[in-house]
């Protein structure tokens, strides 16, 4: 079966006065279809550079990376058309309204005008913004925009979805209506590749994770595999969590400070 | 094509719906118009001043103010604006055409430019002003002003696409300034000093400003023609470069 996203040797290098910066440094992930897949790491680590690469935002410097069986370097634009993409930034247009954002996006994606007015009005259905439809964007609220991009995200039923930190910033109820929509995306189908720090997000919603810190990829498994093998190996009389997980394989150490406030330290 | 259509008729929509930005565009031409008649215009009476051929001094001055109209480039503004809120890539990593991405911002400056333009030359008519080379001179100076005004938004926008800086792609509309002073502004290039007939020869808006003034005074074909291949050519030399810009836009 040909695999939803295959990057070998994926390597990003900025040039920058001070040098060159290389951010991502040999990544190679396999990512099957149908899987919701966690991609995680602390600030910098290159969880978006290698997210921008693989939606064809950002150029390869070496490797090679495929999304739905697609050659990113040298067929973007077949990419873009198998692909929804949800960016950290919620990036949207504050004057227009929802259903002109998403009829907009549906009509670039080449639905004809009634058609791309029809899709429109299911996906607000579906995001539950059929009421603020016509209101414009700028009045919407952190949640709102998280649910209208997923949306836009979704108006030619890609058959993988990109989602960068798509939590971040949301309330916990928001939140859990965007994992609601995560999960149901995923069921009709659609291979999920989402970038999160919340590590809970993670062990909800992923099938298997991956984590990568300075660029390059340190751990990967399922959820379960992870915290047993670090139960294992730490000779632990209790399950860990996915942060024990998480800050073991980044080198962070945790330390309990006053409280119930947990500091993080690199 | 029709993708960028769709791009132009939205930014059309965000356009109509932040109309205090219209307002500069063309409060401030009129404003330099007023301002430059008001200081210059007794020099030049119409009925001794050969070079207005009869017309009254504003007439001479309508050119200035209506590529400073034109030179606003408020579509690399809205696009910078995409650029930082994240919009432009939604739009990237879509199946768009790279052309269409920067044309359709550049189709509704087009748009706006002749409505505005339109506006100006007729808010002008009651001061005496009229369009000596007809209705079709008339079409013809608002497809020369539309055409200008789409290749400075392209230079804005050239700026904004490299910088992705609201302060720089800002400041690209100030380049203006000095290109419309080394024009004859004031005078035929005839009656400039030597300095800056020079500048004003090697000047590419002088052209396009003789050639509207042209239009208005009474249309010299040669002169209209060399006006409009100046603001194709380098219209298209500044489409050619943002295309070349989004498309190694990283």
């Amino acid at each position: 079966m040909t695999l939803a996203i295959e990057a070998v040797g994926l390597v990003k290098t900025f040039r920058s006065k001070g040098g060159d910066i290389e951010a991502v440094r040999g990544v190679d992930l396999a990512v099957e279809q149908g899987e919701v897949f966690g991609f995680l790491g602390p600030n910098g680590a290159g969880k978006s550079t290698t997210v921008r690469m693989l939606t064809t935002l950002l150029s390869i410097s070496s490797g090679a990376a495929r999304v739905a069986g697609l050659d990113v370097a040298s067929d973007p634009d077949a990419v873009r058309r198998k692909i929804g993409v949800a960016l950290q930034e919620a990036g949207l247009d504050p004057r227009q309204t929802g259903r002109e954002l998403v009829t907009l996006q549906a009509q670039l994606f080449g639905l004809a005008p009634a058609a791309a007015r029809d899709r429109a009005q299911s996906l607000l259905e579906l995001v539950d913004l059929v009421d603020a439809a016509d209101r414009r964007i700028k009045g919407y609220s952190g949640g709102m925009k998280r649910r209208l991009d997923l949306a836009s995200a979704l108006v030619h039923q890609p058959d993988v979805l990109f989602l960068d930190e798509p939590t971040t910033g949301l309330d916990p109820a928001s939140r859990l209506t965007v994992w609601d929509e995560v999960r149901r995306i995923n069921a009709e189908g659609t291979t999920v590749f989402l970038t999160t720090q919340y590590l809970e997000e993670a062990d909800q919603l992923c099938d298997r994770l991956a984590i990568i810190d300075g660029g390059s990829i340190v751990l990967e498994g399922t959820p379960g595999s992870l915290k047993a093998s670090l139960r294992q190996r730490r000779g632990l009389d209790h399950d860990p969590t996915l942060d024990e997980v998480f800050l073991e394989a980044t080198g962070r150490t945790r330390v309990r400070a006053a409280g119930d406030v947990e500091q993080v330290h690199a | 094509m029709n993708q960028a259509l769709l791009l132009g008729r939205r930014a059309l929509r965000e356009t109509i719906r932040t109309p205090e930005s219209l307002a500069p565009t063309l409060l401030i031409p009129l404003f330099f118009l007023v301002v430059n008649v008001g200081q210059a215009g007794k020099i030049f009476p119409a009925a001794s001043t050969g070079f207005l051929k009869g017309q009254s001094y504003a007439a001479f001055q309508l050119p200035s103010s209506l590529l400073l109209a034109a030179s606003f480039g408020t579509a690399a503004l809205y696009l910078v604006e995409d650029i930082e809120g994240g919009y432009f890539d939604k739009l990237r990593a879509a199946p768009i055409g790279r052309t269409s991405l920067v044309v359709g911002r550049l189709f509704a400056e087009a748009l706006k430019s002749v409505l505005l333009t339109a506006v100006l030359v007729l808010i002008s008519l009651p001061f005496g002003i009229r369009i000596a080379s007809g209705f079709f001179g008339f079409l013809l100076l608002l497809v020369l002003a539309a055409t200008w005004a789409v290749t400075y938004a392209g230079f804005m926008q050239l700026i904004a696409l490299k910088t992705r800086s609201a302060a720089a792609t800002n400041s690209g509309s100030l380049v203006f300034f000095p290109l419309l002073f080394l024009t004859p502004n004031f005078v035929p290039r005839s009656l400039l000093t030597r300095p800056m007939e020079i500048a004003a020869t090697f000047n590419p808006v002088t052209y396009i400003m003789e050639g509207l003034r042209s239009l208005i005074l009474g249309a010299d074909a040669v002169v209209v023609l060399r006006g409009f291949a100046v603001v194709l050519g380098l219209g298209a030399v500044m489409v050619v470069l943002n295309v070349r810009a989004v498309r190694t836009y990283d």
